[in-house]
């Protein structure tokens, strides 16, 4: 367990320095990983799946459902199909892509990160998700499916940012980011439209509502939460929830239609 | 108390001490008076010579007369100016009838030349065409026809029409020998005028002499003003008193006229009628007195310059510093522009009027006869220096960048773990911009690589490669030489290295063991006669030479060929008659030797280098793919290379199979020997030699030898004959003659004494001593003149570590820095060879019988390139002077001259300096920001052309079109050219008066005059320009600036050149390139 987490923080340096610096440099990765890993959690009980709760509900919205925007592609014939905003995805008085994480309440515990990748697809010049969770530190497998070269430019606040460029058929690119940030832009340069977001968090406890609205964060300790719904253009809504052992409780959150 | 008797013989009452006060009385007496003769007379010799000082600059006031008053004829009414006028007039009366007859003889053989000339070119024109024409025909029939047609031809009898009226008729050979005749004839004539001028001028100068000792160019009140102020003359020290540079000059003291606002020679300084005495010679004026204005005494002071002693006043031993223990005495007279060299160290041209030019050639010396081969001295060849610094900064540049990763890394790692956003932000920022540090590390490195590659181009050897003498040399030939060079080419580089027969064999053995046996392209003869005439146009007599003694002709910065052709190979005279920087084998420095095809074959590449493949196949180092030597490509095309080759190969005197066998050189015993003495020579130093690239220099620094205490110099058992002045010892009378003041007469303990009779006779410091053979003096003789050893003194007794502030040194920072530079990269390729720089001087092209008659086809003055030319043009010309690509074998901007401008492969370090040296020498900015070319209407357009194709001012006459039949006798080059070329400020200063631009060049001032404060056409202007009221001159660079080819046919056709230029390429390339055949 530990040597993952070791063997994570020895990679995402190495990374970095390969986007950043050619391969002269690539030569150059640190030694040994950092004697500055992160500090340990002092002694939290560890989960016991036998007391885990979990919660659920839908992310609801208030007033008429925007209509999505159309967008025109054909600047690259390589860009097929048809396509709308997905700023704001409402149907049915539901909202989809909302990113719901569990914000407050774990203390200072720590969590393994997940050994497996999560992807990130481009196809018919879209991203695949439009909204993607991941824990800090958690590989991203970027693939592009599309008979075009794209870049992939996220724009981070606290992270460090990079841009590269993909072919079609490249090998597909793995990227972490060290740092917890909500609400992290990517985009194409070279597609404008294309435009998601990276959620990046400290805790396995997220989800994205699906196009019903609903969502669901499983194998919770007991304790008071914050659960925050947060959406790109909607904002952030946070809700309080106690959760004894094997708690499964309803969260909802209603957005209102923006003037 | 008894009564004591008085002795008999009391000394008190006998003897008197009266004489010995006396005796000491008038000898301290004497002291006294001696004491103040010394204080007020013997310690202060300075106030003789200001006493004198005022006697004589008064009379020589009272008596000057001033130009403005009109006393021209009192000075004229002197009796020893009628003297000297009587001895001028005579002299010029005796010589007056021949002149006369002389010139008269000349003004009719310039007509008949013309007359005869005007038959001979237009057959010659004939005749080089036909004889392309067979040269390039396959067909042998075809040749054979065109061959009788041509002899049919030449047979054919022209007339010729004498200005006298007769008439004579000649075939081609008889027509070719009488013009040539009728030149040879003027030339002898031309001579024999100068030689019959020379005593009457030599009087004449005498009679100007006078006048200027007599005469000033001040006002009468000027000169009562100086008279007063002479005669108030308290004797003083007078002192230049610098604090910050610890000068006290007090030269002045004694030398009180140095400054005086007019020019004072010994001669006016004289007492009337009297030889010049010590006084004299000590009030004269400065020699050059710009020299001061630039070197304003009040910071310089004397001392600087010349040296001596600056505070001593005692006599004038002292104060010049001409004593034992002073380190730096008086500069003697023929060599005092050492001093210039102790502050202009970084000059390698330092010219002011008549100034410089012998420490100027002491300089240029130092180079090119290889001193620097074995002697470092800083600043010169610079290259290898410069190429291990440039690594040291490459592995430095590397260092930093790994450094400044490994930093980057901490810092990502220190953010990703930090507690605060702010924390990690402020890390990834520090993290990011090393990281930009290290692109901006990449890009300097990248400018290392190419400052590399430009080094390994500038890099240059005084000898040619000596890897290559199996394919070159005639194997025979090689002892002969090595026993005494100077036997077989008087006038060559190598010294003479007075060796041994045994070290003879030794060498040659290993040189002809160790050199490259690649085999050569085999070449099919040439016209011997066709490439006579090329190497006697093309340009190559600007830097070698042929023939020898007084019948020599040409430039000494290259061999002498007169005999080459007993010495060099055929197929190999080709690829260097061609290209020059042809490579055997490229060189890698990083695995030290010869790169061969096998290295290129093993990776499966082409066998290909030269400056656009300069990487080594095995590892990617930098290769020198070219010969180290500075001859340049004259772009002639193979066949006339092979022409030129047939030539040279037929100028010998003896056969090279009369020289004896020499086997031995395959003696492998006698390589490790041969390999050693090599080394012990330092040959290494000038030639590329196998195994031995990497040798350090054999002799000592010579930077600062001029500041070496002489008991450094090591005079060896000649010390005391130099001390005390007992005689001479060189013997040789070859040696002998290098001195530049002859054989010594008094002491010669200096460092004069020491450099000129090393430079002399370098071994004369064995004389008398036993020593083993790997002990004597290694240092060659290298056969100069005593001129050259004159200048080469003065060159190393101003190599001095001045004591001066920094400050002082001459390191500009400013356009003058470029200038600096620039002379370094134009004397290193002789550019003065075929150009003029420096107004006054000549080419050695400029002083050859063949262009006395045609200045018009020489090179270019480049008096105001930077002025005359955009600097990104001359970039581009210096790099493709046949300014295209494809058809190289021409000249790109002057096609009508058959000397051609050859392509130097300069490396982008020296195309820069150029650039900036000629912007620089005409105080041009840089960069260059072309003004904004006005659009002309269609009135002012047609005034223009109307202008241009003036009958007054017939510009197509002169300046090429591009058609072939006018550009033969074009002499100017083409309008088309003038856009992107020039600028158009020079332009319209060159049309009013291009003699002021470049002295003595074709095209004629006075085109235009000054009218209403604009200038106006000086002939005829038509009607359309009534009422204008701007500058003509300015009109028509508009116009040449807007000229189209079209435009340029329409007008050439009208003006009666019936067969204008089809073509639209911009100069004429069949003029004088294409064959070059006329």
């Amino acid at each position: 367990m530990k040597t993952k987490k070791w063997l994570a923080m020895g990679i995402l340096p190495g990374l970095v320095l390969l986007a950043g610096c050619g391969k002269k440099e690539a030569e150059e990765q640190p030694a040994a990983p950092a004697a500055s890993a992160p500090p340990s959690a002092p002694a939290a009980a560890p989960i016991d799946p036998a007391t885990a709760a979990s919660i659920s509900g839908t992310v609801k919205f208030d007033g008429p459902a925007p209509k999505a925007a159309k967008i025109d592609m054909s600047q690259d014939p390589n860009c097929a199909g048809s396509n709308t905003a997905e700023n704001v995805v409402v149907a049915d008085g539901r909202v989809a892509n909302v990113f719901v994480y569990v914000k407050d309440g774990l203390g200072s515990r720590t969590f393994d990160v997940p050994r497996d990748a999560v992807t990130l697809t481009q196809s018919g010049c879209r991203y695949k998700p439009h909204v993607l969770g991941v824990m800090a530190g958690q590989t991203i497998k970027i693939v592009n499916a599309d008979p075009t070269t794209h870049n992939i430019h996220p724009t981070p606040k606290n992270n460090r940012d990079w841009n590269e460029s993909q072919a079609p058929q490249a090998a597909a690119l793995e990227k972490t980011f060290a740092r917890e940030e909500i609400l992290l832009p990517v985009q194409c340069n070279q597609h404008p439209w294309m435009r998601m977001f990276m959620n990046v968090v400290k805790n396995p406890f997220y989800a994205v509502s699906g196009p019903d609205g609903k969502f669901a964060i499983t194998g919770l300790p007991p304790g008071d939460y914050t659960i925050a719904f947060v959406q790109e253009k909607l904002g952030e809504q946070d809700e309080k929830v106690t959760l004894a052992a094997k708690d499964s409780k309803t969260v909802d959150a209603t957005f209102k239609a923006q003037p | 108390m008894p009564e004591k008797p008085i002795p008999e013989d009391d000394p008190l009452v006998s003897r008197s001490l009266a004489p010995h006060y006396l005796v000491a009385m008038l000898v301290l007496t004497a002291t006294l008076f001696w004491a103040l003769w010394d204080e007020d007379i013997g310690q202060r010799p300075w106030k003789a010579f200001q006493n004198e000082w005022k006697t004589r600059y008064s009379a020589f006031l009272k008596n000057a007369h001033s130009e403005s008053d009109t006393s021209e004829n009192e000075v004229e009414g002197n009796p020893d100016y009628l003297a000297l006028k009587q001895a001028y007039q005579q002299a010029a009366q005796s010589a007056a009838p021949r002149i006369k007859e002389i010139n008269e003889k000349l003004r009719d053989l310039a007509a008949e030349i013309l007359a005869v000339q005007n038959t001979f070119t237009d057959r010659r024109a004939y005749v080089s065409a036909s004889t392309y024409a067979i040269e390039t025909e396959t067909s042998a029939s075809s040749k054979q026809s065109k061959q009788s047609d041509l002899a049919k031809y030449e047979q054919q009898i022209t007339t010729v029409n004498y200005p006298d009226g007769s008439k004579k008729t000649y075939d081609y050979p008889h027509l070719e020998e009488t013009y040539n005749d009728l030149r040879n004839e003027r030339t002898a004539l031309s001579a024999e005028l100068g030689e019959l001028i020379k005593p009457v001028n030599e009087q004449k100068a005498k009679l100007d002499a006078y006048v200027t000792d007599h005469m000033v160019s001040l006002t009468p009140p000027q000169l009562m003003g100086l008279l007063d102020k002479t005669e108030a003359l308290t004797p003083k020290i007078m002192q230049i008193n610098v604090p910050e540079a610890n000068i006290v000059d007090r030269c002045e003291s004694c030398h009180i006229g140095i400054r005086e606002p007019v020019k004072l020679t010994a001669a006016s300084m004289s007492a009337k009628g009297k030889k010049p005495d010590e006084y004299a010679r000590a009030f004269t004026t400065h020699r050059d007195p710009e020299l001061l204005k630039t070197h304003d005494p009040e910071k310089f002071g004397c001392s600087p310059c010349h040296q001596g002693n600056g505070r001593a006043t005692t006599s004038i031993e002292k104060a010049h510093g001409t004593y034992e223990h002073w380190l730096w005495p008086l500069f003697p007279r023929g060599n005092v522009e050492a001093g210039c060299q102790t502050c202009h160290a970084a000059d390698m041209v330092l010219v002011s009027n008549d100034v410089g030019w012998t420490l100027s050639e002491g300089k240029d010396l130092y180079r090119q006869r290889g001193c620097v081969g074995c002697h470092r001295y800083e600043g010169y060849d610079k290259e290898p220096e410069d190429l291990l610094s440039i690594a040291q900064q490459i592995k430095q540049l590397d260092q930093e960048k790994t450094g400044n990763l490994k930093q980057s890394a901490y810092l990502m790692k220190q953010a990703d773990a930090a507690t605060t956003n702010d924390e990690a932000n402020h890390l990834n920022d520090q993290a990011v911009a090393l990281k930009v540090d290290n692109s901006k590390l990449d890009l300097r490195l990248v400018q290392l690589d190419r400052t590399t590659k430009s080094l390994l181009q500038d890099m240059k050897k005084v000898g040619p490669n000596l890897k290559d003498v199996r394919l070159k040399l005639n194997k025979n030939w090689i002892p002969v030489w090595l026993k005494k060079p100077s036997d077989f080419r008087a006038t060559t580089k190598m010294p003479n290295f007075r060796l041994t027969d045994e070290q003879i064999k030794a060498i040659s053995a290993y040189l002809w063991q160790s050199a490259l046996t690649d085999p050569l392209p085999k070449h099919k003869p040439g016209s011997a006669a066709h490439g006579k005439e090329l190497f006697e146009t093309r340009g190559c007599l600007a830097c070698h030479s042929i023939r020898e003694g007084d019948q020599m002709e040409g430039g000494s910065f290259a061999a002498n060929l007169t005999r080459v052709g007993e010495k060099d190979n055929y197929d190999y005279l080709v690829r260097w008659v061609h290209n020059a920087r042809e490579r055997t084998r490229p060189y890698c420095m990083y695995e030290k030797r010869d790169i061969g095809p096998e290295d290129y074959a093993r990776k499966g590449l082409p066998y290909v280098f030269d400056l656009e493949h300069t990487r080594c196949p095995n590892d990617g180092h930098e290769l020198q793919v070219q010969n180290m030597t500075v001859m340049p490509s004259l772009r002639l095309s193979p066949q006339d290379a092979e022409d030129v080759a047939s030539y040279l190969v037929t100028l010998k005197k003896q056969e090279p199979g009369a020289y004896p066998d020499a086997a031995f050189m395959d003696d492998p015993q006698l390589k490790e020997e041969g390999k050693k003495w090599i080394r012990h020579y330092g040959c290494a130093g000038c030639h590329e030699i196998t195994g031995m690239e990497d040798e350090g220099r054999i002799g000592t620094e010579l930077t600062f030898e001029g500041s070496k205490p002489i008991e450094r110099l090591d005079f060896a058992l000649l010390t005391e004959v130099a001390q005390r002045g007992s005689g001479e010892p060189i013997v040789d009378p070859d040696d002998l003659a290098r001195l530049p003041e002859g054989p010594a007469k008094g002491p010669w303990y200096d460092h004069k004494g020491f450099l000129e009779h090393k430079l002399a006779e370098p071994n004369i410091w064995d004389k008398g001593k036993i020593k083993p053979e790997l002990e004597q003096l290694r240092m060659p003789n290298l056969h100069l003149t005593k001129e050259q050893v004159q200048s080469l003194t003065t060159f190393l007794m101003g190599s001095e570590e001045s004591a001066l502030p920094a400050s002082y040194q001459y390191r500009p920072l400013d356009y003058r820095r470029d200038i600096q530079e620039g002379w370094w990269v134009v004397k290193k390729y002789n550019c003065m060879g075929c150009h003029q720089f420096i107004p006054g001087q000549k080419s050695s092209l400029m002083t050859m019988a063949r262009y006395q008659d045609t200045q018009d086809q020489l090179p270019p003055k480049l008096l105001t390139e930077g002025a005359r030319v955009e600097p990104e043009w001359l970039l581009h010309f210096l790099t493709n002077p046949a300014l295209n690509d494809s058809e190289t074998n021409r000249n790109g901007v002057r096609s009508y001259l058959q000397v051609r401008m050859p392509t130097f492969s300069f490396s982008e370090n020296e195309l820069g300096k150029l650039v900036r040296f000629f912007q620089a020498l005409a105080r041009q900015p840089f960069p260059y920001i072309p003004d904004h070319a006005p659009v002309l209407t269609a009135k002012e357009t047609e005034m223009a052309r109307s202008l241009f194709s003036s009958p007054a001012a017939p510009c197509l006459k002169c300046h090429a079109t591009g058609d072939p039949a006018h550009d033969r006798t074009a002499t100017a080059p083409n309008f088309l050219q003038a856009k992107g070329r020039l600028k158009p400020d020079w332009v319209e200063r060159w049309i009013i008066d291009p003699q002021a631009i470049s002295p003595g060049t074709a095209m004629p001032s006075g085109l235009f005059r000054r009218e209403n404060n604009h200038w106006v056409f000086s002939g005829p202007t038509p009607p359309s320009f009534q009422g204008y009221d701007k500058d003509q001159t300015k009109l028509l660079v508009d116009y040449i600036f807007q000229l189209t080819a079209e435009e340029q046919r329409r007008v050439s056709a009208s003006m009666g050149h019936a067969r204008a230029s089809s073509s639209d390429i911009p100069s004429g390339a069949n003029a004088a390139g294409g064959s070059g055949r006329k």
